[in-house]
């Protein structure tokens, strides 16, 4: 038995717009449903590794930890970084170090307080080059499809074909939302209401292709396997993590058809959870836009470069709740993705363990994965910026 | 608020797209780096300085823009993309500029991408007025449309001569025009102003002088139309340019502005000539630009008859001695206090009275400064080939020389008012720009310049043979700024927020 980072509880709020809430009010709120979970009390935390994307500029915030440690009446350690993922990096590391036994995770965001300037922020910070160019926050996407279109030479019938199964997409993730109560947007849309957003903005990407700015925040308990059983017997464990870098520059980069960092995180990801990427059956992506959840799904190997489209057209003409690939079914973005459920920067990875962690428990309720087997490995991936920084975990149920 | 050190760094890369080279593997990048990320250690010491100033690149993808975020919104709709330059080697982001797309413009991306294009020096967003102004390279126009791609090749000088005079020259005029009547007048793309146009003339004319950019001791900017009150121009010609050695970020070279109304730039040529020709100056070349967009107020508000009239433009005029293609013969400038347009300091646009415009103004200190030149070389009207007047519309310039004696055949070919309009400190030079592109060896031309306030330069230019070895490497002559066929024409609507500007 090693020192295995273990979740026992998880929490969120909705995500959306909370303009009524102080942004930790709403940190509060998703630590709070956490410790309920697990029956945890505040004095049983020995550090919290908090994040957040840009609440300093979003809120003239800093020094979250103070805030929070006013919140708890807490003097423990805490520690800020800019996503979800990697405060749970860096608590895992702790854990595995056998520095603590019980850590709070948590993230937030509160991306509304600054509707008014936040792309300009969000474009400067993921890449000041292309924004003095006049990149905006969608643009690299775009330009990362045409980039795909041409390399992999799709056209005609096959790039119309493309073109829907992007849309399929946005269509799945707000279907897979309506059954989520934390989903900013808990509707249905259809293809036509993603292609028509296109044919209006005359792109080839439109409104409904891409996530939305929310305010949320999210929080899990992770302790050590030895403490895990105090607090519950449904212990997620996290079996792999790993995470990689790209430039800063969009268009420096090698490739401008995928990105490089996730390829490298999920190789050793999966390397250290000592299983197969077929093992996998939940996988929660990071789908800022839709574009991004189909590269993905190549970057992470579950489809062929330059293929996923053709997977993801072939499940969405009659949804069954997966993806099929390769006979296999892959279920994806389960509480609606970025897209539908919301994308509160430094909260949203820990929107997406939730998931995974209820899915593997089986408490996921009506959105719960239909699967054959109950379902053993789950997969999260979080990328920072445009790709810059990519994370993957892969989660496990009772795995000795 | 802007951030000076951000804005000093950005625009220091950024206007003249720096990168380094690695001397040992080849690989280039977008930034100066003392080491190459392949070859590491070994490579310190080995990285070469590169930019891509002068070059073309290649839009590889693009797309469009029509949500820009806050800082772009003036631009409105436009196409951004990825370009590379040197076959892939390097890339840069970019935004096509010099392009009004409408609303229901259908782009097809497929057309623009694989084509060549040319970095333009421009603005790069809007800030507050009372901010540094940011600029940029990173925007671009095709190669095959109105502004070609041209090489800058250093060409070793071959004659030296005794009397200094114009080594090369370069005239800026952007694509848009304004047609009403018989009159187009050039507009500014919305990022452009006085700075940026006089860096794209000053660029052309080191492309036509072969110039080495390292040798240009001095460099005069005239303008009125300065964005800033306190802050020159010339820096931003010399540092974007490199003039002068440079010398860490740095460049050995005197940088300076110049004011009198439209004849800031003519003024200087004698003292560019003068200082090129003291043997003690170690001076080799001295560059005077004229650049103007040109000030008028709406039509309807005081001081709006000049919207009639008003261009926007360029003139780089680089002196030396060295391989000249027009020999400075002689000068006489002459001044007097004279009120007819002003502009007050804070006010966005001059006034004149109109009383004094034309005869006491313009037409008196022509005359004066032509005849006096002439009478001091001892110069008949026939001696001279080409009369250039000051051309703030096409009767006065007209009316100036029928007076002092010239004929049609001596002073029409200079007459450009009616294509770009007044071009302001750039509207003589411009004139002579038009005459440099036909003359012929041994041809004298008389250029007489008119600054309101009042004043003006008179100066006898002798063309010397290189003046036709040199035609060659300029394609952006004034004629084919004239006659393109990529012009584009606004409305007057247009036109005013294009000249107000981002």
């Amino acid at each position: 038995m090693g020192n295995r980072p273990v979740i026992v509880a998880v929490g969120r709020t909705k995500f959306g717009e909370h303009y009524e809430k102080e942004p930790e009010k709403l940190i509060e709120e998703a630590w709070l449903k956490a410790s309920q979970e697990a029956g945890i009390e505040r004095r049983d935390l020995e550090a919290c590794y908090l994040s957040d994307y840009f609440l300093p500029i979003t809120n003239k915030l800093g020094l979250e930890e103070g805030f929070l440690s006013e919140l708890t009446e807490l003097h423990v350690p805490m520690e800020v970084t800019r996503s979800f993922s990697s405060a749970l990096m860096n608590a895992c590391n702790a854990i595995q170090a056998g520095k603590y036994n019980v850590v709070l995770v948590g993230g937030i965001e509160k991306m509304t307080d600054r509707w008014d300037k936040i792309r300009d922020d969000l474009m400067l910070l993921e890449d000041p080059w292309s924004y003095y160019a006049g990149c905006t926050p969608e643009a690299n996407h775009e330009l990362m499809l045409r980039a795909y279109i041409k390399k992999y030479g799709i056209n005609g019938e096959n790039l119309e074909k493309l073109n829907i199964a992007l849309a399929q997409i946005s269509v799945k993730n707000h279907l897979h939302a309506t059954k989520n109560e934390y989903a900013q947007y808990q509707r249905k849309i259809t293809v036509e209401q993603v292609l028509n957003a296109r044919k209006e903005a005359r792109k080839p990407l439109g409104l409904y292709d891409y996530a939305p700015i929310s305010d949320g925040a999210s929080a899990l308990i992770l302790t050590s396997e030895d403490w895990a059983e105090k607090f519950t017997d449904m212990s997620i464990y996290i079996l792999g993590s790993s995470s990689a870098t790209d430039y800063l520059t969009f268009p420096v980069r090698q490739d401008l058809t995928h990105f490089l960092a996730s390829e490298i995180a999920i190789k050793k990801a999966l390397k250290v959870a000592g299983i197969s990427l077929w093992d996998i059956q939940i996988v929660e992506l990071y789908d800022q836009s839709t574009v991004m959840e189909m590269i993905s799904l190549e970057d992470l190997g579950f489809c062929e470069r330059g293929k996923a489209w053709q997977s993801i057209y072939q499940s969405c003409q009659d949804y069954k709740g997966y993806y099929e690939i390769n006979g296999k079914k892959l279920f994806t973005n389960l509480n609606g993705g970025l897209k539908a459920d919301g994308n509160p920067l430094g909260a949203t990875g820990g929107a997406q363990i939730f998931e995974v962690f209820k899915q593997l428990r089986g408490e996921a309720g009506e959105r719960q994965a239909k699967s054959d087997e109950r379902l053993k490995y789950g997969c999260v991936v979080e990328l920072e910026g445009f790709g810059t920084k990519s994370y993957v975990y892969i989660l496990g149920r009772n795995h000795k | 608020m802007s951030s000076e050190p951000i804005e000093r760094r950005v625009s220091y890369l950024g206007d003249r797209l720096r990168g380094r080279r690695c001397g040992i593997c080849g690989k280039e990048y977008f930034e100066v780096r003392d080491y190459c990320g392949v070859c590491g250690r070994k490579s310190f010491g080995k990285m070469v300085d590169i930019d891509l100033f002068y070059e073309k690149g290649k839009l590889e993808i693009c797309t469009l823009i029509n949500e820009p975020t806050n800082k772009f919104t003036k631009l409105g709709r436009y196409v951004y993309g990825i370009v590379s330059f040197h076959n892939g080697k390097i890339r840069v982001p970019g935004r096509l500029t010099d392009r009004i797309t409408g609303e229901d413009e259908e782009i097809d991306f497929s057309v623009f991408e694989g084509r060549e294009v040319v970095p333009r020096f421009r603005r790069r967003y809007s800030v507050n007025k009372s901010d540094i102004i940011p600029t940029i390279s990173l925007a671009f126009t095709f190669a095959d449309e109105y502004y070609p791609h041209q090489e800058y090749n250093v060409v070793k000088p071959n004659k030296m001569y005794e009397t200094p005079g114009i080594v090369g020259y370069g005239v800026y005029i952007p694509r848009f025009r304004i047609k009403e009547g018989n009159m187009e007048r050039s507009v500014p793309f919305i990022d452009e102003d006085s700075i940026t146009a006089a860096v794209e003339a000053g660029k052309l004319a080191l492309i036509h002088s072969g110039v080495d950019s390292t040798l240009v001791g001095k460099v005069y900017v005239g303008s009125e139309s300065n964005p800033y009150a306190v802050k020159p121009i010339a820096s931003k010609v010399a540092q974007v340019l490199k003039l002068g050695e440079e010398d860490e970020d740095v460049q050995g070279v005197d940088a300076v502005d110049t004011e009198f109304a439209c004849k800031a730039a003519t003024s200087m040529f004698k003292d560019a000539a003068s200082l090129v020709n003291y043997p003690k100056s170690n001076i080799q070349y001295a560059m005077v630009i004229g650049t103007d967009n040109s000030q008028a107020a709406p039509r309807d508000c005081p001081g709006g008859e000049l919207d009639l009239f008003v261009g926007f433009g360029a003139c780089a005029y680089i002196f030396g001695k060295n391989d000249v293609i027009a020999e400075v013969e002689g000068w006489y400038s002459c001044t007097s206090d004279t009120p007819d347009f002003w502009r007050r300091d804070g006010e966005p646009y001059p006034m004149h009275g109109g009383r004094f415009t034309g005869e006491p103004a313009y037409f008196k200190h022509i005359r004066k400064a032509a005849k006096k030149l002439m009478e001091r070389l001892n110069l008949k009207v026939e001696d001279i080939n080409y009369f250039v007047a000051h051309q703030p519309n096409v009767q006065f310039p007209m009316k100036v020389a029928k007076e002092l004696g010239f004929k049609e055949e001596q002073y029409l070919p200079s007459i450009q008012v009616a294509k770009f309009g007044n071009t302001y400190s750039g509207s003589s030079p411009l004139g002579l720009a038009s005459v440099l592109d036909i003359a012929k060896p041994n041809e004298r031309i008389l250029i007489v310049s008119y600054g309101s306030g009042a004043g003006s330069d008179a100066y006898s230019l002798i063309t010397t043979s290189q003046i036709l070895e040199k035609r060659k490497r300029q394609k952006l002559t004034v004629k084919y700024q004239a006659e393109n066929p990529f012009l584009s024409y606004v409305d007057y609507t247009t036109y005013r927020r294009l000249k107000v500007g981002m």
